[in-house]
């Protein structure tokens, strides 16, 4: 700039430039602290601090193709090719969460947290904390699969506190993740965990800037980028598509001309999200807190399962041979009735002899009934520590959601139902009942067993004329029972598993009758609900569930409306491309200069920049530009007020460079990195980056009446303005660089990429120098 | 006699002691128990003691002590009763027997924490050895916390597994009504967080299921032989309970595994007595803490898992808590017919528990309906119920005249009500009941609401906020909200905007865990913010008001709640005429016309009632 001093001819301070191990396609700074995340081409994720110590590196083992940042720095979103989101602890990168909600792969990411505080007129809702953490512990988390190694336990201890510390929305402000993938889709969810809206670009019908009377449709969208402005109240959309013009004596629109298969800017509504804000708050921290609770109890289920039918299996393996040596025996009778008359004292059969004897011995039954007993005891603690406070602390908080949904004057418009959340609430319920139920069972189970184990020890004692003074006593009542419903039945696994062939439970008349009765008493309307298992039950009231949570996702996702269309410029080649090599960027600013306007309320003080490069197959007038477009949020809103705010400029590339790739800085300003296109040279300027600052330039208003023409663009083939390198800050690179260009607007840092397998950090503010250092 | 023999008469002489207890039979009972240490010298029939403990030739008398304490306690003689429990502490540490003392500070826990404290004070303060030997002076509350350690930990020590169930089960009772402090706290900096720890209850309750793992490695809970038999002859004519006995598939290759579940539990009633109770325990909290799914879903637990072979009284109350949840939140109709049922099922016993809720129902039925004068005859028939031959029941007592001063207020006595309030609120402060010192705050707050002294009202319904506060009471504190939303409104219209944040502030508690008329009233109050709010216009959107509106009038006449609903519907009249929906308007004058009627001729409705 021309207020530079003369000394100073280097305007960005070169942290360092170090060595990378493979090429980077993805790199994104924290936006709290100075850490840089990146992913490399083999799609795995390394975070290095900012001096370039590396804390982790995480490999999904799925192609990574987008990632972000939570706006508090704390976690990384990762989208993966299958259509997966993953989120991961920033501490050491273990996998928090992972949500399937897109069917193609994820190609943006962008996670954006309401920066207003909740002081605003209604804010009152905000003092309505959740109350879970005032009346319990803290949830129970997943049992351990047994088999796990000890050895790393504290490793997962460590994790833990993390997993809670994550779950535990109440302390967040409200945030939303938007993604966008391959098919056109796009998904919302609150905190990144709790999915609340999809929606898919196919369905929308657009009104354009073009002509306001015709609609179009895109075919063959693609998402390419996705902003959500910091109010949240309006996601601005990139994507690649070709336009149809929607009529309505047809499906089948026309073409609206050639050559409009190319890249595409919408506006989405998205005010629900800010309307709503508090409600969404509530219900999101709630539901997806259930939802943590819900997976803790499937994960109790399925190690119980795991675990007592591999004891069962063991007592099986050893008492079996009793059956072979009966028939070995010639005997024409069942293991039960041969111990029953050991029991009875009538006789002891040979073949029982010689297996507690020979085959099964003293050592044998201890063996079987530490096994069957120790899992016992596991299940137990299962249940006690997991299962039966997971159960209840699902239903208190689907008590507090029930509170909510009776408000329907706020709740019902995002879509709480109120019959449907009574009606989890019932489930939620009836699984308590059934947890008492199985622990009863279960205890009642394992002391047979251990009575059985007691009478078999002391049955050897005797046999083998040894003093039995010193073992435990036995019932002999609870011995019958044992062999006749026990022995080679397994009602806890019963209990446990889901089968297809869904027995009933049998309940004697008495409790029936007496749940039959309890419904006069305000009991569970559903009688029949003790006749299901335990398995059974909670799949009954997952779905009840997973249905309760639907209707606020399809109610959010019905009120997001498409606003405006703003075709950006053909893409040359015909099939589309995977992957855009188009460098785009999108951001909002605090808009100062419109601030003043009086219908503008705090929903729309912003406004948006969005940047990006113009292909130069695209407009033959038009080489080696770059578009930058402003206030196209706010445009469709001030259209219907008769005039329009959406300007764009188009920027010429100095001679000699190629951009590479650009992104927006702070204060209108935006980055740019340049490419020399004559690489003859082996002079040390090889790339350079600049920062210009965009708010001064001469913006064209854009409008109705001046665009005859479909592409906006090529209104404004004259009035390109051009870059000269001495007007602007530049720094050039020593090396050839490649996208991506990795700029911290709160940091003010960037990082390139140079072709060459090196990473080179950019202090881009002065004034931080200090702050820098110190890192 | 031989020694068998002696035992049998021990058997007996306890059983007919148990019997007179039941029937509140002092004299017989103390009787008997004396005749039944006489003869076996409380060897026999007693499951809590194992006889391991070496034998001694003084009999059982720390055992007999602890026994005839407990009566005392039962027949409310809490000062006889504690002398005898220090007794048997002194007696059992002589006789180092730590089993019976183990027992015996948990009694006396479970009495200190039952019986109002106060009056308790002079005792264990003189001569409570355990405690005045520490040196310190505590308040009673805390010697039954140290108390109610000691015993936790003794009872771990000696692996008394139902006894360390009862004890937490008691600390959970403590914790829920309990501040807890630092015994000893310095300086300025000690922080005093003056808040109950509903975590710490819900973490004793948790450690008291933990029973139903760890019962069978107490030997004594080894279930008698022939328990099983009789059940099984019992059930013959049952298909499903005489499975055992039956002789057909005997091979066991179709029987359904399922059936097991139809078989008599194995699990010995003691244990699943106390695992009953802590859910119970639970409903109570949930009930205090305000969740009104959980209170309800814990309570059918109980009817659903315990009721069989268990403790009636436990079941019954567990039945009460349902009627008592029905009324408030499905109106008095349904509940008088489940209580129809309920009296038919808990015939012989605990009718007390019953008859009570029968009369609580009743006074806010006809408190509803305007019919003051049989409402106050009920609330008379409570406070008798308060004093009976057993000793003064505190929350009774606090109760009956809290009810007495409710009914005043509805006459609009205002004085004569606050007169009872505030002794109420003496009283309740005396005895440190602190969560009843919450309500009866409330409802002063409420009768200077209603005798137009809005400024007066103000500082009660706030200190009542406080309280609710500190011991999370939060069902109470969206209601004590309410009243001050209403307090504020009732000082004029320019305060209309603050009422109806704080009243939107309490709508997720008082619509998802409050009763009818909580609803009601909220809802009411919402739509006063609103129309008297100068800047709301009816115009713009005369949902916001007509919903709430509608909603309170449906809520009200299913609890026949007359009064409310007239107001409702006359403000719902007053929004049409505005609207000039004169249609709608005579339909709801109408309907405020009806209620205006029966409230002033309740005479009709009496009728019905006296029937049930």
């Amino acid at each position: 700039m021309e207020t530079d001093e003369s000394p100073r001819v280097l305007p960005f301070q070169l942290q360092f430039d170090k060595p990378v191990a493979s090429q980077i396609k993805i790199a994104e700074w924290n936006p709290e602290k100075d850490l840089l995340a990146m992913v490399t081409e083999d799609s795995k994720i390394l975070l290095h601090r900012f001096n370039w110590q590396r804390l982790w590196t995480i490999s999904p083992g799925r192609c990574i193709t987008s990632l972000c940042w939570r706006p508090d720095g704390k976690a990384i979103a990762v989208g993966l090719e299958d259509g997966t989101v993953t989120l991961h602890d920033v501490e050491n990168g273990r996998l928090l969460r992972s949500l399937k909600s897109h069917s193609a792969a994820v190609l943006c990411l962008n996670w954006e947290e309401d920066n207003h505080l909740m002081k605003d007129g209604n804010g009152n809702l905000s003092t309505y904390e959740d109350r879970t953490s005032c009346f319990f512990p803290p949830a129970p988390t997943v049992p351990r699969m047994p088999g796990v190694v000890s050895g790393d336990a504290s490793f997962m201890d460590d994790n833990e506190d993390s997993f809670r510390e994550f779950s535990n929305s109440s302390q967040q402000r409200f945030n939303i993740l938007c993604s966008g993938d391959k098919d056109g889709s796009i998904c919302f969810s609150i905190f990144g965990i709790f999915p609340i809206g999809k929606i898919n670009i196919h369905k929308f019908s657009f009104p354009t800037l073009v002509d306001i009377q015709a609609t179009y449709r895109l075919v063959n969208a693609s998402i390419y980028k996705v902003a959500l402005s910091k109010d949240l109240c309006h996601l601005i959309v990139m994507c690649s598509g070709e336009l149809f013009e929607d009529t309505n004596e047809s499906q089948n629109g026309k073409l609206v001309g050639h050559g409009t298969d190319g890249l595409h800017c919408f506006v989405l509504d998205t005010s629900i999200f800010w309307k709503r804000k508090n409600e969404l708050h509530q219900v999101a921290q709630q539901a997806s807190n259930i939802e943590d609770l819900t997976e803790v109890i499937r994960a109790s289920l399925s190690v119980m399962c795991k675990q007592w039918s591999d004891a069962m299996n063991h007592f099986h393996e050893k008492f079996d041979s009793l059956s072979t040596l009966i028939i070995d025996h010639g005997l024409d009778s069942s293991p039960q009735e041969e111990f029953l008359s050991l029991l009875g004292g009538a006789r002891t059969s040979p073949a029982v002899h010689q297996f507690l004897v020979n085959s099964l011995g003293e050592v044998g039954v201890k063996r079987v009934s530490k096994v069957v007993c120790g899992a016992g005891k596991e299940l137990q603690l299962i249940v006690l520590d997991h299962l039966q406070p997971a159960a209840e602390i699902i239903g208190f908080r689907m008590g507090e959601l029930r509170g909510l949904s009776r408000w329907r004057a706020r709740y019902k418009g995002v879509g709480l139902d109120e019959t449907i959340i009574n009606d989890a609430t019932e489930k939620a319920g009836m699984l308590l009942v059934q947890v008492e139920r199985f622990i009863r069972v279960l205890s009642s189970v394992v002391q047979q067993f251990s009575n059985f184990f007691n009478w078999l020890l002391k049955c050897i004692k005797l046999l083998m004329s040894e003093p039995s003074d010193q073992l435990l006593p036995y019932d002999s009542e609870l011995l019958v029972i044992f062999l006749r419903f026990l022995y080679d039945q397994d009602p806890v696994k019963q209990l446990l598993e889901l089968s297809e062939v869904d027995g009933d439970i049998e309940i004697e008349l008495e409790t029936m009758q007496r749940v039959k009765e309890l419904v006069n008493f305000g009991g569970f309307l559903d009688c029949e609900y003790l006749r299901r298992t335990l398995a059974k039950e909670f799949q009954l009231m997952e779905s009840s569930f997973s249905e309760a949570f639907q209707m606020p996702h399809c109610t959010i996702s019905e009120k997001i409306l498409c606003e405006n269309l703003l075709p950006l410029f053909p893409l040359p080649s015909s099939p589309v491309p995977t992957s855009f090599p188009v460098p785009a960027s999108i951001s909002y600013y605090e808009d100062a200069s419109h601030a003043t306007s009086s219908y503008q309320t705090c929903e729309n003080r912003c406004i948006d920049y969005i940047s990006f490069q113009v292909p130069d197959e695209s407009f033959p007038e038009i080489a080696n530009c770059i578009g930058i477009a402003r206030g196209f949020m706010n445009h469709s809103m001030n259209f219907k007020r008769g005039y329009t705010s959406l300007e764009i400029v188009l920027l010429c590339v100095p001679g000699g460079y190629q951009c590479v790739d650009l992104s927006l800085y702070k204060e209108c300003q935006f980055v740019l990195l340049l490419n020399e296109t004559n690489t003859s040279s082996e002079s040390s300027g090889d790339a350079c980056m600049m920062i210009v600052q965009a708010s001064d330039l001469p913006f064209v208003s854009i409008s109705q009446s001046t665009s005859p023409d479909y592409w906006m663009l090529h209104q404004l083939k004259d009035s390109v303005v051009y870059l000269q390198m001495e007007n602007e800050k530049v720094r050039s690179i020593p090396h050839r660089v490649i996208a991506p260009l990795a700029v911290s607007t709160s940091r003010g840092v960037a990082c390139v990429f140079a072709a060459r397998k090196r990473a080179l950090v950019y202090i881009l503010e002065e004034d931080e120098d200090e702050v820098s250092d110190a890192e | 006699m031989t020694g068998q023999k002696y035992g049998l008469c021990g058997n007996v002489h306890f059983l007919r002691y148990l019997n007179s207890l039941c029937h509140d039979d002092y004299f017989a009972a103390l009787e008997n128990l004396h005749r039944y240490f006489d003869y076996s010298a409380g060897t026999e029939g007693i499951d809590i003691v194992p006889p391991a403990s070496g034998c001694n030739n003084f009999g059982r008398y720390e055992i007999a002590l602890l026994f005839l304490g407990m009566m005392h306690f039962r027949f409310g003689h809490p000062k006889q009763a504690l002398e005898v429990l220090t007794e048997a502490v002194c007696v059992s540490q002589q006789q180092s027997n730590d089993t019976c003392l183990a027992f015996t500070l948990a009694a006396v826990c479970n009495m200190l924490s039952e019986i109002g404290v106060s009056s308790t004070a002079g005792i264990l303060g003189s001569s409570f050895s355990p405690l005045t030997s520490i040196g310190i002076s505590l308040s009673v509350q805390q010697q039954l916390f140290v108390l109610l350690r000691g015993s936790l930990k003794r009872a771990e020590s000696l692996k008394l597994k139902r006894l360390v169930t009862s004890n937490h089960l008691a600390k959970a009772k403590f914790d829920l009504t309990h501040v807890q402090r630092p015994l000893l706290s310095f300086g300025p900096k000690a922080s005093m967080k003056l808040k109950t720890c509903p975590i710490n209850v819900c973490k004793e309750l948790r450690l008291s299921s933990h029973l139903i793992s760890e019962f069978s490695s107490e030997s004594s809970t080894m279930t008698t032989d022939g328990a099983f038999s009789s059940v099984w002859l019992k059930n013959l004519q049952n298909p499903l309970g005489s499975v055992v006995l039956s002789q057909e598939n005997g091979s066991g290759s179709n029987t359904n595994a399922f059936q097991f579940y139809a078989q008599p539990s194995s699990i010995p009633g003691s244990v699943l007595q106390l695992i009953g109770s802590s859910y119970l325990l639970r409903a109570t909290a949930w009930e205090m803490y305000g969740s009104a799914p959980l209170a309800r879903i814990n309570a059918l637990i109980y009817a659903t898992c315990f009721t069989d072979a268990l403790s009636s009284s436990d079941s019954a109350l567990a039945y009460v808590k349902l009627i008592q949840h029905l009324a408030v939140f499905r109106g008095y109709k349904e509940a008088f017919a489940a209580i129809k049922i309920a009296e038919e099922k808990f015939l012989s016993v605990s009718k007390s528990r019953i008859l009570l809720l029968k009369l609580q129902l009743l006074h806010e039925h006809n408190l509803h309906l305007g019919n003051l004068k049989l409402a106050q005859k009920v609330c008379d028939e409570l406070g008798v119920l308060a004093s009976s031959v057993t000793g003064v029941d505190m929350e009774l007592k606090t109760e009956a005249s809290l009810r007495h001063a409710r009914t005043l207020l509805a006459a609009n006595q205002f004085s004569e009500a606050a007169a009872v309030a505030h002794s109420l609120f003496c009283m309740c402060y005396k005895f440190n009941l602190q969560v009843e010192n919450a309500t009866v705050l409330l409802l002063l707050a409420e009768i200077h609401k209603r005798s137009g002294n809005a400024v007066l009202g103000l500082p009660y319904a706030l200190a009542s906020l406080s309280f609710c506060q500190s011991f999370n009471l939060d069902l109470l504190r969206a209601s004590a909200t309410l009243t001050l939303a209403e307090l504020w409104l009732s000082l004029g219209s320019n305060h209309a905007k603050r009422a109806l944040s704080l009243i939107h502030g309490a709508f997720p508690m008082i619509l998802g865990h409050g009763g009818l008329e909580l609803c009601a009233r909220a809802y009411i109050a919402e739509a006063k913010c609103y129309l008297s709010d100068p800047s709301f216009s009816v115009f713009e959107n005369p949902e916001v008001v007509l919903d709430p509106l509608r909603q309170a009038s449906i809520e009200l006449q299913v609890l026949e709640y007359h009064e409310m609903a007239a107001e409702a519907f006359y403000l719902m009249a007053i929004v049409f005429h505005k609207l000039g929906q004169f249609e709608e308007r005579e339909e709801a004058a109408a309907s405020f016309q009806k209620h205006m009627m029966a409230l002033e001729n309740p005479q009709q409705e009496q009728r019905l009632l006296f029937n049930i």
